[in-house]
């Protein structure tokens, strides 16, 4: 766990989140100012805020549920613990500390007065951030799963993410791209939680590309081959 | 009594498998039970299986006896944690109570004589550190059976004689399954044999016939 590396651990584990917000604002800023764009009628600093933590949660339960079983090996000498507990601990930590970050952003939304940092529909952010989560689990189960018998998952994993994190409208909205890419990007669930997250965050973005049914099937199916593999495999990745 | 029907262990190696057990039956009657067997016969993993932790490739064993988590060379501890942590979470795990884990974990502190390294993290203990927290937290638990695996061996001259001591006093209470090569350790801990040779295994109800066999097959 990262906390338990010390003091430097619990500060860098709030701190990153920061510094890359703030670098992709930064960037975000000059590209605009270069290719002479106006300012959208949404702020930045929300959009990047929302969209940047949620998907920071998203690839660190991945690449902690992935690393959970051989990291855990040790407890597995207690018949009382079972492989999928590890992940879901391992979840439930990642989300304890992004709730703290979120809590913090709030805080020096707050203080700063950032523009509207309220969102327009908190109720349904929520529900967004909640049903990421459940995505994130079920998908960081199977991964998890798979790279325990085949390592290379990981490593594919660890650079599918930084792509995906390009692509995943989190630092643009749909509506401001072209219908051909937009249609593309439209396959990845993750552009519609991010979508969907954005649109009820912001006044001036809204879910009209969010596909609720498709992102349904994302949720349920990663579940449903995850368990399976998981029943088959319990006792393998117990004694191995 | 622990059974044993029809159970079938291998592993797959490079030049196919290596059978452990091959449909081996058998009635393991109540005891201090030594094990024997030489390097890989399959000692550990039979031991891995009684505790529940490895499953046999067919067959099944039966027991209403509970079992100690096996007790082998530092497995079992989270290495980021401290030795005061690990042992709370065992408490936990077990559904100890606040107080029975207090009480656990001085126990614990006293037993191993680990000192300030008790409040340090598990990844900087050395090998017969970690046998000496793990043999002192078993103690503090009560099962019908301890399975340990040459964790008497750890340590230096002083704790092994302390760890003896201690587990003598404790199986009088509960039964132990004992994994050694040193015959003088089990002659003095356990009563009956168990012979681990070629997939086969063989019960002996006295312990000297028992290390008699094993003396034979080393031959």
């Amino acid at each position: 766990m990262r906390i338990s590396q010390g003091k430097s651990g619990i500060i860098w584990t709030f701190l990153e989140p920061f510094l890359q917000i703030f670098i992709f604002i930064y960037i975000r800023i000059v590209i605009n100012e270069h290719s002479g764009h106006h300012i959208s009628s949404y702020s930045y600093s929300a959009f990047m805020a929302s969209g940047f933590i949620a998907f920071n949660m998203f690839r660190q339960i991945l690449s902690k549920s992935m690393g959970a079983f051989t990291a855990n090996k040790a407890l597995f000498s207690y018949k009382q613990v079972k492989p999928i507990d590890t992940v879901i601990a391992r979840v439930l930590v990642e989300v304890f500390l992004t709730s703290c970050v979120i809590c913090i952003f709030i805080f020096l939304g707050f203080i700063f007065e950032v523009d509207n940092f309220i969102p327009k529909n908190i109720v349904m952010v929520f529900i967004g951030l909640v049903w990421f989560v459940i995505f994130s689990l079920g998908v960081g189960l199977l991964l998890g799963i798979g790279n325990f018998f085949y390592m290379s998952i990981g490593k594919f994993m660890n650079v599918i993410s930084f792509i995906l994190l390009i692509f995943s409208a989190v630092f643009f909205s749909l509506s401001s791209l072209h219908p051909t890419i937009r249609e593309i990007l439209l396959y990845s669930p993750l552009v519609h939680f991010m979508e969907m997250i954005h649109g009820f965050y912001l006044y001036g973005l809204d879910d009209r590309y969010v596909d609720y049914i498709y992102m349904l099937y994302w949720t349920i199916i990663p579940y449903i081959i995850g368990f399976w593999l998981y029943i088959r495999l319990e006792k393998r990745i117990i004694s191995q | 009594m622990i059974q044993l029907v029809n159970v079938t262990k291998y592993f797959n190696t490079n030049n196919g498998r290596k059978y452990l057990l091959k449909d081996v039956s058998i009635d393991i009657p109540d005891g201090n039970i030594g094990i024997l067997g030489r390097n890989g016969a399959g000692k550990s993993t039979l031991m891995r299986m009684l505790g529940g932790i490895e499953f046999p490739n067919s067959g099944t064993i039966y027991s209403e006896h509970s079992f100690s988590w096996p007790l082998g060379l530092g497995g079992g501890f989270v290495g980021n944690m401290t030795g005061k942590s690990n042992v709370k979470f065992v408490c936990n795990l077990y559904g100890k109570t606040k107080e029975e884990t207090k009480d656990i974990v001085e126990y614990v502190k006293e037993f191993s004589e680990l000192g300030d390294y008790f409040d340090m993290p598990i990844k900087t203990y050395s090998s017969g550190m970690k046998g000496r927290l793990g043999f002192g937290l078993s103690l503090a638990f009560d099962f019908d059976y301890m399975i340990i695996d040459e964790t008497l061996s750890v340590g230096d001259a002083k704790f092994k004689k302390k760890a003896k001591e201690a587990l003598k006093k404790k199986i009088e209470t509960c039964n132990v399954i004992l994994v050694s090569h040193e015959m003088k350790t089990l002659e003095e801990m356990c009563h009956t044999g168990l012979l681990v040779h070629e997939g086969e295994l063989k019960f002996f109800s006295n312990i000297q016939d028992g290390i008699s066999a094993y003396k034979e097959i080393n031959k």
